[in-house]
């Protein structure tokens, strides 16, 4: 039985060569004169997560102005796993795509993936999460101005608990955004604080995982550890839902404020009812548009700046009221 | 005669029994060739040699031509060969880019500038879809006037390109290594659910190890095979307490592993602080990137290796025996003087040294460690083994098999991402494959009674 089994896998393996081999094909074909024509391309782009709604609105804005331009978009996700991402890239890279996007699972451990595409010849860029490999090559980074959006986020939260007060964040310090969300959360409050009647302190900063059910559990810790809490900064919506519903839970919901980041549908509509109180929103489909009008410039032999950061507005309950989009 | 004829079709049979999985493998090669039937580009120095002679075909010695080419290895085989058959036909190369769209432009803006003239512009398929250099009417009117070569096309399926072939088995590597050890403990009939949580640990016990003892960047070759070898055997052990869990007070191993893949789970956690570990030296991805033979991934050359010896110990050695003594029925084999404890801690160590050697390997493959590794990977392995043959309640399993179960959810995963299926259509389909594959394996080993009860 061994000897049967060592044939057929000869054979396997033999028959796996010889096809492997086909790359190599001689072609002949009459030369002609070739017209200079419009060639399609293909755009990869790999996101954190399809789960959360901001990123689906960038794949979806990516394609609708990637097919102007006569490219197609490979949209898939991550699902927070970097390895899983990185066999996306490779995926990418056996396609021939003629471009790589990526909103990196972990900002540090993403670099060897896009090295290989670097290897390879096809330019990467980065949209609303930066990588932080130096040695990974990115063409150039699309994203929200983040650094101010957590200086924003901070004014909001000193707003809300009227300047004196304990707050908690749920961060999710694997991904660069939050980063920089967090910093200038941070740089901000500390100038605050500065002033005489602003006193709020940070008596807690646990992972939220950037998703629901992750805040969710840390969010009832948090209450549970610390109740005299007056506000918690959730690094996006799905973090500062997941807080909310375990406010509501414990019955807390009157006595904590939440302050989340991006603004999305689901996100404005908490804000209308109070449940949030205010977000510094992101505009996916700008990122999205902006994104593949940089690709378009460097295909085309322009200059592209290595960073394009899309201000954000504080977005609150009145601004909600008003907003013709919200039902 | 009629001997050698039942003898052929008994040991036939045999194979098909224990290696039917094969043919699932082959269909679905087969079939997956056939989706991705596509036009091919060629690269390197065999597209530079083609388009240099289109060229020097259709224009007369002394046409000038621009080679244009992006950055890698390929791309440079490419102009180097172009250049070389352009010279040899008589035609003059003024200048070649290696490099992006803007390299190109500023290129031919130069020559346009010098009152210099291009009559042929050889590149690769990529830089033809640069529309710095397609798209003449916008970028630069002198272009008008010259051709564009690019490779000509070829038919063949993606599935079976090289390349691709090359990643099935890169992407596959790390479950496929820590299947081994699972298929042994799911032989003498347990199981082990820490090993997603053990690939965690290891990754982030060598990475930590390397930043705080072994000079994190400066890390030498030594030193990081020390680290990496803690990181193995600390997952050994755990596997080793898992093993004494299940026989010293025989709390089933599904119990046992549970427990053990949360209390490894959190361990992870805590050692990195929550976060990935990255402070490695550049040479710690040899393992996970490094090319051995003909371009083959070293690790792909460890795991078929490993898959070898498990074999040779599997269905040679005693303790291979043993091993299926106790799956079969372990009250007769203790009865028989298997030293029934000692082998199923064995058969646990292995499982967790093995998903220690994948957590290294993952660790390599994407230069830092992190606690949120292997996620749901104990899943996979598990999928791979049962696809593969090996029955769950044990004594019955080959190592072989469990790699065509490996190979077989990463095809279907491959094929899948290459036709475009949407990712969340792809859980759908994988699960329904590992309850078809399970579902004709029962069948077939009860020689398909439930059809015939009908009768």
């Amino acid at each position: 039985m061994g000897k049967t089994t060592l044939q057929a896998l000869t054979l396997v393996l033999a028959l796996g060569v010889v096809v492997g081999c086909g790359e190599h094909t001689e072609h002949v074909v009459a030369p002609a004169r070739e017209p200079i024509s419009a060639f399609r391309g293909t755009i990869g782009l790999s996101v954190l997560t399809m789960d959360n709604p901001f990123f689906k609105e960038i794949a979806d804005s990516m394609s609708a102005e990637a097919g102007k331009h006569g490219y197609n978009v490979i949209a898939v996700s991550g699902d927070f796993d970097v390895a899983k991402q990185q066999n996306q890239v490779k995926d990418f890279i056996v396609k021939r795509v003629s471009a790589i996007v990526l909103c990196p699972c972990d900002s540090k451990a993403v670099g060897p993936a896009i090295r290989e595409a670097n290897a390879a010849g096809i330019p990467v860029f980065t949209a609303d999460i930066a990588c932080l490999d130096p040695t990974a090559a990115v063409v150039a980074h699309v994203a929200t101005d983040n650094l101010e959006g957590g200086r924003m986020a901070a004014e909001a939260i000193v707003e809300a608990l009227d300047g004196k007060g304990k707050i908690a964040v749920l961060d999710h310090p694997v991904v660069e955004s939050v980063i920089q969300r967090t910093t200038g959360f941070e740089e901000r409050l500390g100038e605050l604080n500065a002033r005489p009647d602003v006193d709020i302190e940070v008596v807690a900063k646990l992972p939220g995982g950037g998703d629901k059910a992750t805040s969710f559990t840390a969010a009832q810790d948090l209450i549970q550890a610390h109740p005299d809490l007056g506000g918690i900064f959730a690094i996006n919506d799905p973090s500062a839902l997941g807080a909310r519903a375990a406010l509501e839970n414990s019955g807390k919901a009157d006595r904590i404020k939440i302050v989340g980041f991006d603004g999305q549908p689901e996100g404005k509509r908490a804000i209308k009812d109070g449940k949030i109180y205010a977000d510094p929103i992101q505009f996916p489909d700008r990122i999205g548009r902006e994104a593949v009008d940089i690709i378009m410039k460097y295909m085309n032999g322009e200059e592209v700046p290595k960073q394009l950061l899309i201000p954000t507005g504080l977005y609150r309950q009145e601004d909600a009221l008003k907003d013709p989009t919200l039902d | 005669m009629l001997n050698a004829g039942s003898d052929v079709r008994s040991v036939a049979s045999r194979f098909m029994s224990d290696y039917g999985m094969i043919l699932a493998l082959l269909v679905l090669c087969l079939f997956f060739s056939w989706v991705t039937w596509d036009e091919q580009y060629p690269t390197g120095a065999y597209a530079g040699e083609q388009v240099a002679r289109r060229a020097a075909k259709t224009h007369q010695k002394g046409a000038r031509v621009l080679i244009v080419a992006r950055t890698g290895e390929k791309d440079a085989l490419f102009a180097e060969a172009a250049s070389a058959h352009l010279n040899e036909a008589g035609l003059i190369v003024v200048d070649t880019v290696l490099g992006q769209p803007i390299d190109a432009r500023r290129a031919l803006v130069r020559i346009f500038e010098a009152a210099g003239t291009i009559d042929v512009i050889v590149c690769t398929n990529a830089a033809a879809a640069w529309p710095v250099l397609y798209n003449a009417d916008r970028a630069i009117p002198e272009l008008l006037e010259t051709t564009l070569i690019r490779p000509e096309p070829y038919h063949w399926p993606s599935f079976l390109m090289a390349s691709n072939l090359l990643n099935v088995a890169n992407q596959i590597v790390v479950i496929a290594i820590i299947a081994i050890g699972m298929t042994l403990v799911i032989v003498t009939g347990g199981i082990d659910l820490s090993v997603g949580s053990l690939i965690a640990l290891s990754a982030v016990i060598a990475t930590v190890l390397i930043r705080d003892v072994s000079q994190a960047g400066q890390a030498g070759a030594i030193g990081m095979i020390v680290c990496c070898a803690a990181g193995i055997l600390a997952c050994a052990a755990v596997g080793t307490f898992s093993g004494l869990m299940v026989t010293a007070f025989s709390i089933p191993p599904f119990i046992v592993t549970l427990g053990m893949m949360l209390v490894a789970r959190g361990l992870g956690y805590i050692l990195a602080e929550g976060q990935s570990v990255y402070q490695v030296p550049e040479s710690f991805i040899w393992l996970g990137r490094g090319k051995a033979v003909l371009g083959i991934p070293i690790s792909v050359v460890l795991m078929a290796a490993l898959y070898v010896l498990a074999h040779v110990v599997m269905s040679q050695t005693t303790i291979g025996r043993h091993v299926y003594a106790v799956g079969g029925n372990s009250e007769a084999a203790r009865l028989s003087g298997v030293p029934v404890r000692r082998v199923i801690v064995f058969v646990y160590a292995v499982c967790g040294g093995l998903a220690g050697l994948g957590g290294v390997i993952q660790a390599s493959q994407l230069k830092s460690g992190s606690p949120t590794y292997g996620l749901m990977y104990e899943l996979y392995v598990i999928a791979a083994v049962v696809v593969g043959g090996a029955s769950l309640s044990g004594g019955r399993g080959k190592v072989f098999g469990t790699l065509i179960g490996a190979l077989i959810i990463a095809v279907i995963q491959n094929g899948m991402n290459l036709t475009g299926v949407e990712s969340y259509t792809q859980k759908i389909v994988l699960g329904f494959v590992i309850l078809g594959a399970v579902l004709l394996d029962m069948l077939k080993r009860q020689d398909w009674r439930i059809f015939r009860r009908s009768r």
